[in-house]
């Protein structure tokens, strides 16, 4: 079971799917895979030029929260057409790791 | 948005990663002595070397990577910003400082006013900690048996310290040294078992989970280790003050029975949770230091093997130097190389180009070196116990020298590689929408 990622465009200065492509440059440091093949990112919204993303971390009170916050606000900001960027950390529901996409999985050598 | 060094919701970490090398660098100190006193371990271990190396070892590097630790991990188990993060500042140089007055105190033949001022700098020290540790936990109560089990064995780190000062100073009480004695083993269960053993399970189901992406081992059973480490605790305590209140010498030993079974089954449970999380996990190749933690738990059925047999003083070396300085090592690696990321690359943000990842932070080629360098380092000493070999002794110190000298080389190499910024890479700059 993977994590289906919600994109949601409205009135879109750029399609929530390139928002979703630039935050795989976001990478967690301990796994060496991106947030989204991780299974991280929940939703991505567009609205005009502001980009919102939900989503999660590996672990509750992981150390490295606010940096990954920060490198996918970052990311998001340089996405062609984004003006703003807000990145929400939520817990619900859980990471856990079945959430990852088959290339997450294969990069972790599951296969 | 910004993000400072200090954002992770611990201490600045510059605290922890200090510890954490002092650490690293007292395990070494305490190599070379063992080495150019390896009679220490074969011969009598109460001579005044002896305590004063397990006092080196467990204070001055078991308790201060501990502490060290204990600057970030309740804010990562318990989800909120650590208490008073300043209190780090105080705390640290005066358990360094009252440490190696009691170390300096043992070693000089138990120099009263050393061991007095050592005793009450190290247990001013661990009292402040736990209730750093206990502000934290009432701001976000813990919510699950890790958690609390790890609040727990803050409180018994405190306790051991203070029971030991304690008790040292009823010895000045000629009629209360005479009833009781000194009961070594209140104070060493306290800390072997409360606080290290405790501990290593509480903070180990979550980062072992986390490392080893395991779908999670049974909590109960560290909510059972819990039990049996407060039923061990109070069984030992009962047969400590046997004597004072006048009770037969059978009812101590009944109660020292019950304080071996305890420690039995919560030894086991650990070994089987540790088993558990292993077989669940889906990061099928481990990294090297969380592998040296795993290994860590190979002494707890050597120690229950060698408790079986009699052999009290050398089940206690097999956990204090091999499952406990083992898993220690292995989250000092692990936890260092965290901190100095966030340090280094935490505020890299708006930045883009990859930082490294953790693993580039370290040399692989050291960590086998580590590994069998403690691992066999602890065997061979606790041998030269149970055979009362110098030799073995000998032997022991060698191994772990080498060790500890890569562990050294190791946590060096994470600090340079990230605060001295050898690894960063070029980056553009970018500049905000």
């Amino acid at each position: 079971m993977t994590t289906e990622v919600e994109l949601v465009d409205v009135d879109a200065a750029a399609p929530a799917a390139d928002v979703l492509q630039a935050l795989t440059e976001v990478i967690d440091p301990e796994l060496g895979v991106d947030v989204v093949n991780l299974g991280l990112v929940y939703a991505v919204t567009v609205t005009g030029a502001h980009a919102r993303v939900r989503m999660t971390l590996t672990t509750p009170g992981c150390p490295l929260h606010a940096s990954i916050e920060a490198q996918a606000e970052a990311c998001v900001l340089r996405v062609p057409g984004i003006a703003s960027a807000a990145v929400e950390l939520v817990w619900d529901p859980p990471w856990t790791p079945m959430s990852m996409t088959d290339e997450g999985k294969r990069q972790l050598g599951f296969f | 948005m910004t993000v400072g060094a200090a954002a992770s919701g611990g201490a600045h970490p510059l605290l922890p990663v200090t510890a954490l090398l002092g650490g690293a660098v007292a395990l070494v100190a305490g190599a070379v002595w063992l080495l150019a006193e390896p009679a220490a371990l074969s011969g009598h271990l109460g001579s005044p070397t002896a305590v004063a190396l397990t006092h080196a070892f467990t204070l001055l590097y078991v308790t201060l990577v501990y502490v060290g630790t204990l600057q970030q991990l309740p804010a990562v188990l318990l989800v909120t910003d650590l208490a008073w993060k300043r209190l780090g500042a105080v705390a640290l140089p005066l358990l360094v400082a009252g440490a190696a007055a009691l170390v300096w105190g043992f070693a000089a033949g138990f120099r009263p006013a050393a061991l007095a001022l050592g005793g009450l700098g190290v247990t001013a020290a661990l009292a402040l900690v736990a209730a750093q540790t206990l502000r934290t936990a009432r701001d976000s109560p813990p919510r699950d048996p890790a958690s609390r089990g790890l609040v727990t064995a803050v409180c018994y780190l405190a306790l051991t310290v203070a029971l030991g000062t304690t008790l040292a100073a009823s010895r000045s009480s000629p009629a209360l040294a005479g009833a009781l004695g000194y009961p070594a083993a209140l104070h060493q269960t306290t800390g072997l078992i409360g606080a290290f053993l405790l501990g290593i399970a509480a903070s180990g189901h979550k980062l072992l989970a986390m490392f080893a992406l395991s779908k999670g081992g049974a909590t109960w059973r560290v909510t059972a280790v819990t039990w049996c480490v407060h039923a061990c605790f109070a069984a030992t305590a009962l047969a400590a003050a046997a004597p004072l209140a006048g009770w037969p010498p059978a009812a101590a030993r009944v109660a020292q029975a019950v304080a071996v079974v305890a420690l039995s089954f919560a030894g086991a449970l650990q070994f089987v949770e540790v088993g558990a999380l292993l077989r669940r996990r889906l990061r099928k190749r481990l990294e090297a230091p969380v592998e040296r933690y795993v290994l860590a738990h190979a002494f707890l059925p050597v120690a229950g093997l060698l408790l079986a047999a009699g052999l009290r003083e050398a089940a206690t070396v097999a956990l204090l130097l091999g499952f406990v300085g083992l898993a220690v090592s292995g989250m000092l690696v692990k936890i260092l190389s965290f901190l100095t990321w966030t340090r280094a690359f935490g505020s890299a943000a708006g930045r883009p180009g990859p930082a490294p990842l953790l693993r580039d932070l370290t040399r692989a080629r050291l960590e086998p070196v580590i590994t069998v360098g403690l691992g066999f380092g602890a065997l061979a000493a606790t041998a030269a116990v149970a055979a009362a070999s110098t030799t073995l002794a000998a032997l022991a110190a060698s191994a772990l020298l080498v060790g500890a000298v890569a562990q050294l080389w190791q946590t060096g190499t994470v600090v340079a590689r990230t605060l001295g910024g050898r690894l960063t890479r070029p980056r553009e700059v970018v500049t905000t929408k």
